[in-house]
């Protein structure tokens, strides 16, 4: 297995202000990373650093070997999802339209996605279990329907690493854990690497392989399940705080149950 | 009346400026209501006054020092916007009426206060010049050829601008180029509505086309074609009845929007 993203003590600090202080790990391709941790503990901005958007103010970062900027201009490799609201829900576009957005940079400079990134749209649409509503007007899609688009978008551009930021937003409980279980299958199925931003770190440790706590500090890497001691979650969130757990028993058949 | 009407020369070089400026205001326009940046277009096209006084003070053509001086200004308020020390709107605020003071003193200097003031504040379409026709013309050209040619990126970073830099766009570069076409087409359009009137191309074509879009193509088609029908129209009824023809024309694009979002409402 080779390294997907190693990061080496970096630190940013923005208007004198510390971000992030001495942050290392290192994911290998092919795994499920979640970051957790609470708003301003600087998950948004590692994730930027490590696509290549901001550079660290100390420290270096190696995405499959070579400087995340270098990435920008190359085939690309990242798939990125941006916080859910920051993208206009009344965008004038179909559901297709949007995927297809995601083959633009295959498509290359002055050529539209032709007859072979429509294939490939409606592929990954379809992963998505999305293909029912390809001509439907963006905006008159369910919060899940649009997230579940915006993810086909990111998997038409064919990356190799997947980086989500906070996808679970707009999306009910109960189509919480089917979005997670829909994302575990694609890093099977298409070997992916995902690195997922979420401030829900009860859900998330579910369904990652790993995990990183974060605030300021890198409090905790590594097995999800021993993330969730006293000593960690006291770093992140303070001491009064309640710990969802979220188990494999089916939430859905429990409410139902008499 | 119609043969009359396109039989006469001014009027033959008022709707050939008049329907290359709303094409080109028509793409702008739904970027511009997209992207939010209306009180932009707004402060440019004020700011622009103080353009035209640079000309009129030192004997240049105006539309060029207003060009040239919109550029700067565009630029201007985008730069302190993205250093983030004062909002953006603040900057807009400042920008826009310091360059028209500034514009008011310049006139106030200038010997030949007998220049056609208010055919820049609400436009003159009808003493359009040689040299602003082949002005509208070339503008036509490289703006509408750097919206086409850009016009992937553009869609994907007006979607979301992180995204796109993440996709590979460079998105800084591709800001400041449609800045730069924005504050152009606003300084041509200026000879078309006027200073004040110019916010109206900028803004109805593209809310009115964003009601009926089913994506950023059509939406584009559809502004285009508000700008056109408003300016075919709106010039018309100006030669029937004598009435100002920036007035009419901005007024007919507002009946248009208006009888759209009612048609929209009843579906």
């Amino acid at each position: 297995m080779s390294i997907a993203i190693d990061i080496r003590n970096v630190s940013v600090t923005l208007k004198g202000k510390e971000i992030l202080k001495n942050i290392n790990f290192s994911l290998e391709e092919g795994k499920f990373l979640g970051i957790v941790g609470p708003n301003g503990g600087g998950k948004t901005t590692l994730m930027k650093i490590i696509l290549g958007l901001i550079p660290p103010t100390s420290g270096s970062v190696a995405v499959f070997g070579s400087p995340p900027e270098a990435l920008l201009h190359g085939n690309g490799i990242f798939g990125y999802l941006p916080q859910h609201q920051n993208i206009d829900p009344n965008f004038p576009s179909t559901a297709l339209g949007i995927v297809l957005m995601g083959r633009f940079r295959k498509a290359g400079f002055l050529r539209w996605p032709g007859k072979r990134d429509r294939e490939i749209a409606l592929e990954c649409m379809s992963m998505m279990g999305i293909e029912g509503v390809r001509d439907m007007q963006y905006s008159q899609l369910s919060g899940g329907q649009q997230q579940r688009v915006s993810i086909a978008r990111t998997l038409a551009g064919e990356p190799k690493i997947l980086i989500l930021d906070e996808p679970s937003t707009g999306i009910d409980v109960v189509g919480q854990e089917d979005f997670y279980h829909l994302l575990k299958g694609l890093q099977r199925k298409m070997h992916l690497t995902i690195l997922m931003v979420s401030h829900d770190i009860g859900t998330v440790t579910t369904y990652v392989d790993e995990i990183s706590c974060l605030n300021i500090n890198l409090y905790y890497h590594g097995n999800p399940l021993g993330a969730l001691t006293d000593k960690v979650t006291t770093s992140l969130y303070g001491k009064n705080f309640d710990l969802l757990m979220h188990t494999d028993v089916c939430d859905k058949c429990e409410r139902l149950r008499p | 009346m119609m043969p009359e009407v396109f039989g006469s020369p001014f009027m033959q070089k008022a709707f050939l400026a008049g329907i290359l400026v709303s094409i080109l205001t028509g793409l702008i326009s739904v970027f511009i209501v997209l992207r939010k940046m209306s009180f932009i277009g707004a402060g440019i096209s004020h700011a622009a006054f103080g353009g035209i006084a640079i000309g009129f003070f030192t004997g240049m053509n105006p539309l060029v020092t207003a060009i040239l001086y919109s550029i700067l200004v565009a630029i201007g308020i985008e730069s302190t916007g993205r250093k983030g020390k004062i909002s953006e709107d603040a900057s807009i605020g400042i920008f826009y009426s310091v360059s028209m003071a500034l514009g008011i003193a310049l006139l106030s200097l200038s010997k030949s206060y007998n220049v056609d003031l208010f055919g820049y504040l609400f436009g003159n379409i009808l003493a359009i010049s040689r040299t602003d026709i082949l002005l509208t013309v070339i503008t036509f050209v490289v703006v509408s050829g750097f919206i086409l040619m850009f016009l992937k990126e553009l869609f994907l970073s007006t979607y979301n601008e992180e995204l796109a830099k993440v996709d590979g766009v460079p998105v800084v570069l591709l800001n400041t180029f449609f800045l730069i076409a924005l504050a152009v087409s606003i300084v041509i359009s200026i000879r078309i509505v006027g200073i004040i009137l110019v916010s109206a191309l900028l803004v109805i074509p593209g809310a009115t086309a964003r009601l009926f879009a089913k994506g950023l193509i059509s939406m584009l088609v559809l502004s285009c074609l508000t700008g056109v029908a408003s300016v075919i129209f709106g010039l018309l009824i100006s030669y029937q009845y004598d009435i100002a023809p920036g007035a009419c024309i901005v007024l007919v694009s507002a009946l248009i929007f208006f009888f759209s979002v009612a048609a929209k409402k009843k579906r």
